[in-house]
């Protein structure tokens, strides 16, 4: 079994797809260690990947200086790649050495257009995360 | 020729009349079978039971809010007495971003892993509302 | 030794060239600055913009160097374009990449993709206006069916020597569909309308989508045969696609064959427009009909979305009509952002590809009928 599908086997925001969806996905995912105080991304710059949180403490950080940790695993961040304007809404940093999944915006953008069951249910999910998140980048 | 004249005079008017009309045809038609496929497709398949959806594998997952273990600097006192002098100046509830960048400015040995462990310790703490306040 | 050096510099583009030339290459240079630094549909301005470099430079008649020499690598490859080839293979390219399911959950909204092929229409008629011929007037109405494909197949089809302005402008305002449309959408639109939200789509079956390519095909064609060499290539390429046993063609089409040909199309394209075709009053009516055919295509859709509301119990979000404008997924994206404007948690793309997908169809139908009455 490839790396990436046991790896989003093991997450919970995934725990309701199927293994088809699991594998469409799987390809596209990048397992990335990286290194404390790595930016992963920038605030208003073209948003290119797609991150999942495996291990580490990754700090988001927003335009009004507010701004949440993220440490769980499963915990997303880059969901700018799929929503336009595709800019991060956020900065990421990583506090501690850590590992996440990355996965190529365009690529990923792609895989939802063509697969509209998929895309609902990543939606969904990030759709709950926009919520959650939108009254930290608001003034 | 030009204007209505010209539109008369190449049947314009019958021709894109009947084309919109072609259309819409095709595509309600069209729209109208797609409606009634899955309808038609349940009713074949009704003698069969359907499958039942795969129990997907109960994933373990670390337990939540599990936080790395942290580092440690050496002089755990004097750095938690640095940070603190920096959130006194930016006032609470502060900007956790401003006091990392400040940290990294003034040149603070390995901010990001120390702002970890000030949170791991809940040195610091979230007020909900995106900024943090430094507990006693 | 003089008089051959002196032959030779007669002989090369700064002897042959005019100010035509160099506006050309001007236009060509734009073309690829906008596709590669402002990322405006790279896949066709980058080869349209380099064909106009290629198709303007000035060279010695009688060589087989031109587009237009018969013996010309270039007009071999260029048949293609005039012989319709590849518009249908592009469709097949594009029927194998589409996922109908969103058109499958919710068939009604494939009627905003067929109100939007009014813009055609209503651009057919405003070009006769203008005084062109009716083979002229439906190359230029095409272009309101916002599908570059479609626009070059009918025009080399109805009026070829239109090709070069006809595609560009196509092309063009595809590219500029987020900046043309949203403005329209805004006027036409309430806020209250623009954050409808939309039901979850029902869940499509695999058969359903195996049998939706081949009843759709034999639907359309028999409604209007002149589709077929489109529709057919459109709906085969699904079928490859939904199939599954087939899955090596469906990547060979959705890959090699749709990137060779937008290669080929898009070259061949550029060089064929050239200054004396281009660089006529002819052309800026062409843009004018183009820009109006795609405004008019937006606000058919909306409207129609808006008066379907009269009748639905479960409203429509209006903005989705304007992603009849076939240019996918280009307005689908467009609706999406609009609609996020006004609530950042209203995800409409997954809705708008409904009708996007069938304003495809809608355009090729639309391009049958005008080849069929006028061809």
């Amino acid at each position: 079994m490839p790396a990436g599908l046991e790896l989003l086997k093991s997450i919970d925001t995934f725990s309701t797809f199927t293994q088809e969806e699991l594998e469409k996905i799987a390809p596209l995912v990048n397992p990335m260690k990286v290194m404390e105080g790595e930016i992963l991304a920038k605030m208003g710059y073209r948003a290119r990947t797609f991150f999942i949180v495996i291990k580490g403490n990754f700090l988001l950080s927003f335009k009004n200086g507010k701004a949440i940790t993220l440490h769980n695993k499963g915990d997303i961040m880059g969901w700018s790649t799929l929503v336009a304007p595709f800019e991060y809404r956020g900065t990421v940093i990583a506090l501690t050495n850590g590992e996440v999944l990355a996965l190529p915006g365009q690529e990923f953008y792609l895989l939802l257009q063509s697969d509209s069951a998929l895309c609902s249910k990543i939606m969904n999910e990030i759709n709950s995360i926009i919520a959650s998140r939108t009254p930290y980048h608001e003034v | 020729m030009y204007g209505l004249e010209n539109i008369s005079a190449h049947n314009g008017w019958a021709i894109s009349f009947v084309g919109v009309t072609i259309v819409f045809t095709g595509l309600t038609l069209l729209c109208l079978t797609i409606a009634q496929l899955h309808k038609i497709l349940d009713i074949w398949e009704n003698k069969d039971k359907y499958i039942n959806n795969r129990n997907h594998k109960t994933l373990t997952s670390t337990p939540a809010n599990a936080v790395p273990k942290p580092c440690m600097p050496v002089e755990e006192l004097e750095t938690i007495r640095q940070y603190k002098m920096i959130a006194d100046r930016l006032e609470q509830p502060f900007s956790l971003p401003k006091l990392l960048d400040i940290a990294v400015k003034i040149g603070l040995e390995r901010p990001h892993s120390t702002i970890n462990t000030l949170l791991v310790k809940k040195i610091i703490i979230s007020d909900g509302k995106g900024y943090f306040i430094w507990t006693s | 030794m003089v008089q051959l050096f002196l032959e030779f510099l007669s002989n090369t583009g700064f002897a042959l060239a005019d100010y035509r030339h160099f506006i050309m290459i001007l236009i060509g240079i734009i073309f690829i600055y906008l596709g590669i630094a402002k990322h405006y549909e790279p896949l066709l301005l980058v080869p349209i913009g380099f064909g106009i470099l290629v198709g303007n430079i000035p060279v010695f008649k009688g060589l087989g160097l031109g587009i237009y020499e018969d013996n010309s690598v270039l007009h071999y490859l260029y048949m293609g374009v005039t012989s319709g080839v590849y518009p249908p293979l592009i469709f097949l390219g594009i029927g194998a990449l589409t996922d109908f399911s969103t058109m499958l959950a919710r068939p009604m909204l494939m009627l905003l993709g067929a109100a939007a092929q009014m813009g055609i229409f209503l651009t057919f008629l405003g070009a006769l206006a203008l005084g062109f011929a009716p083979n002229e007037a439906a190359s230029i109405g095409i272009i309101g069916g916002a599908d570059g494909p479609t626009a070059i197949f009918l025009t080399a089809k109805l009026a070829p020597h239109l090709i070069g302005p006809i595609a560009v402008a196509a092309y063009s305002y595809m590219a500029l569909v987020p900046v043309i449309q949203p403005p329209i959408m805004k006027l036409l639109t309430s806020r209250k309308e623009r954050l409808i939200r939309m039901e979850e789509p029902r869940e499509v079956s695999k058969k359903e989508k195996i049998i939706f390519p081949i009843i759709g095909f034999l639907l359309c064609c028999f409604v209007a045969p002149a589709a077929l060499p489109l529709l057919g290539m459109l709906f085969f390429g699904n079928l490859l696609k939904e199939c599954v046993v087939a899955e090596r063609l469906a990547q060979a089409a959705r890959t090699s064959v749709l990137d060779t040909v937008t290669i080929l199309l898009g070259l061949t394209v550029g060089a064929s427009t050239q200054a004396d075709v281009f660089l006529t009053p002819q052309s800026v009516g062409i843009f004018i009909l183009g820009a109006t055919a795609f405004g008019v295509a937006t606000a058919s859709g909306v409207i129609f979305a808006k008066i379907m509301n009269m009748f639905l119990k479960t409203k429509i979000n209006p903005l989705l009509g304007a992603a009849g404008v076939s240019a996918v997924p280009d307005s689908a994206r467009v609706v999406q952002m609009v609609g996020q404007a006004e609530d950042p948690n209203n995800f409409l793309l997954m809705h708008a590809m409904a009708p996007n997908i069938s304003g495809v169809i809608g355009s090729a139908i639309g391009a049958g009928v005008l080849w069929s009455f006028i061809g």
